[in-house]
């Protein structure tokens, strides 16, 4: 080969490996490739994968056909044959009449393109009127087929591969949750397994204050196994749908007033001071509305004990924003995004919760097309974020 | 005198459950939350055994387990989720003693260390293992995985550490390309000697003062390569 013709081959080479999409590279490539090899039409096919018809996949007309649109030959007969006899094939006019219209005399180049050893597709050149297709016109042609075909099969290879990584990526969130579950169930079963047998040991007496402690764990863990086991059924349930909501009209502010006074009855020193200003009633589920209240107030009292909590109520546009602040030690900054995570849990010592409360509050905001958020300072508090619509007539 | 024992785990209800039993029996009991202080610990005292939990923030168990052993024997017992055998067989292989499967009874539990302590060496007579390796200027802290050349620190791949490693693992003895390829790419690359050559050239360009006069690593030509014993 002469340096000519290398810096030729070379510069489809860069052509096909470009990073444009598909279409612009076989564009680009044709029309590098018709400096050196004329032709009037191109026309590439590729099988369909299911019905195993050729599929028109690019077609151009840059020479004398350019206005004659569809009237003008496309190779499809040819292409089918190509696709059949899996070889290079020509096909002249039959007969030539210097009256005629040049378009009704194509000269056709077929030329397979090949994944691998199979034959999956055409490309073929039309010259309308001549001339006939010389040997170093066709290997010309045989070497664009050739890239054109590995172009090809690098698209099938990606679609292939972003396939396999989105279902990758399936299998491996449900491994995820099911190896979480299985955890999560796992570790307060193992406490109480741990410590029962403690208890049962016959070599070894526990004071009344070891006893004490470890029955409140094997208490505390059982209740929590329990607990986990309810929320991790609810919020299959969220998820699925199939966890009916009923929407009524709700005042939030009464919902507000109702779950406190539960709340300050649960648990006696709690310092609650309510801001709730006027409010419309909205379109809500009142019982999931009040156990996402009631889960806000539960985890500032487990993680932010003795702190007082202000919570407030107000209409900002069409929103309604409910607030619930603490002066607790805060969430740690890396922490935060993960919150409302599923399983996701801020280890602290004391730490009881089942990482789901809020991934269930998150669960029930959205079904109303609400949002809730926590913005959070370390050692200087939390406050969470809900916001509901008024306007929730598109919910039924 | 008592045996000391280390627990790792980040769930503080699980250190109270094994240090309570473990104390019952007259066994000294030191814990850690996770697998990086459980190094720590463990390097900066006489240890004779760990129990050591494999899911934990920052260093997992397989991961202390690992770094441990690059310098001491001292036997470890992982505890491992019921049914999770590839998770048993791969602290084995790390060079774990034995593993525990929670949720396990607390008279299992002590049966296992009882049997465990039996067959090892008590810690004060294992000896000769230590956190730290000098070989002139040249220092590893095995614990941190970290090298130093004099007062800089020096940063190695992970495949150069292992290299490392094995140098400073059997300091004095002709190790041949075979062998050195063999444990640290693996038996696949048991006549691959350029990637060898490669290597040791990338370590000699870190450590040594001069690359063409290695004091740390020297060839031995046609046998292999060695770390030579310091004079002192």
């Amino acid at each position: 080969m002469d340096a000519q013709s290398a810096a030729f081959v070379n510069e489809l080479l860069t052509v096909i490996n470009g990073r444009d999409d598909t279409r612009m590279i076989v564009e680009k490539f044709l029309a590098t490739l018709r400096r050196e090899f004329v032709f009037d039409n191109v026309a590439a096919y590729l099988q369909d994968e299911n019905s195993g018809t050729l599929e028109i996949i690019y077609a151009r007309a840059v020479g004398r056909a350019k206005n004659a649109e569809a009237d003008a030959a496309w190779g499809e007969e040819i292409a089918n044959r190509v696709l059949t006899q899996r070889q290079l094939l020509i096909q002249e006019p039959e007969h030539i009449s210097p009256s005629e219209n040049r378009v009704h005399q194509a000269y056709l180049l077929g030329l397979p393109l090949r994944t691998g050893r199979s034959v999956n597709g055409a490309l073929v050149f039309v010259r309308f009127g001549g001339p006939v297709y010389q040997d170093e016109h066709i290997q010309m042609a045989t070497l664009g087929a050739a890239l054109l075909s590995i172009l090809f099969e690098r698209r099938a290879w990606k679609k292939m591969n972003d396939e396999l990584g989105e279902l990758r990526q399936q299998i491996q969130l449900q491994e995820d949750f099911v190896s979480t579950i299985s955890h999560e169930l796992r570790t307060p079963l193992g406490f109480i397994k741990g410590y029962s047998t403690s208890l049962l040991r016959e070599d070894t007496s526990w004071d009344a204050e070891t006893q004490k402690e470890f029955l409140t764990i094997i208490d505390e863990e059982a209740d929590r196994l329990s607990l986990l086991i309810e929320n991790v059924l609810e919020s299959a349930r969220l998820q699925s749908k199939t966890l009916p909501l009923r929407f009524q009209p709700l005042r939030l502010d009464a919902v507000l007033r109702d779950v406190t006074t539960r709340i300050r009855s649960r648990y006696k020193d709690m310092d609650v001071s309510l801001d709730l200003g006027s409010a419309p009633a909205i379109h809500a589920d009142g019982v999931r509305i009040a156990q996402v209240f009631e889960n806000l107030y539960t985890n500032a009292v487990k993680y932010a004990p003795g702190s007082p909590i202000f919570v407030g109520l107000k209409q900002v546009g069409q929103s309604l924003i409910v607030s619930f602040m603490d002066r607790g030690p805060g969430i740690p900054p890396e922490s935060l995004p993960f919150i409302f995570e599923r399983f996701y849990r801020v280890r602290t010592e004391k730490a009881t919760g089942t990482g789901l409360g809020l991934y269930i509050c998150k669960q029930i905001i959205e079904a109303h097309r609400g949002k809730i958020w926590a913005e959070s300072t370390p050692g200087q508090g939390t406050t969470f974020f809900i916001e509901l619509p008024i306007n929730q007539n598109a919910i039924t | 005198m008592a045996k000391r024992i280390l627990i790792v785990d980040d769930e503080p209800r699980y250190l109270r459950l094994l240090e309570a039993n473990l104390r019952t029996e007259g066994y000294e009991v030191v814990t850690a939350s996770d697998g990086a202080q459980a190094v720590d610990v463990f390097s900066n005292q006489p240890i004779d055994l760990v129990l050591m939990d494999v899911m934990m923030p920052k260093l997992d168990g397989f991961g202390a387990t690992q770094r441990i052993r690059e310098f001491s024997n001292t036997p470890i017992i992982i505890l491992t989720a019921k049914g999770d055998e590839q998770d048993r067989v791969r602290g084995l292989d790390l060079g774990a003693d034995d593993y525990l499967v929670k949720p396990f009874s607390a008279t299992e539990l002590l049966a296992r260390v009882r049997a465990v302590l039996r067959r090892a060496q008590p810690a004060a007579e294992v000896g000769g293992q230590s956190r730290f390796f000098t070989h002139g200027n040249l220092k590893i802290d095995f614990a941190r995985a970290e090298v130093w050349k004099g007062e800089s620190p020096v940063s190695l791949s992970a495949t150069e550490y292992r290299l490392l490693l094995q140098f400073a693992h059997h300091v004095g003895k002709i190790m041949s390309s075979e062998e050195l390829l063999t444990s640290v790419w693996g038996p696949e690359y048991r006549s691959d000697k350029e990637i060898l050559w490669v290597s040791i050239a990338r370590l000699r360009q870190k450590l040594e003062d001069d690359a063409h006069s290695p004091k740390h690593i020297v060839t031995r030509s046609g046998l292999g390569y060695l770390m030579p014993p310091t004079e002192e």
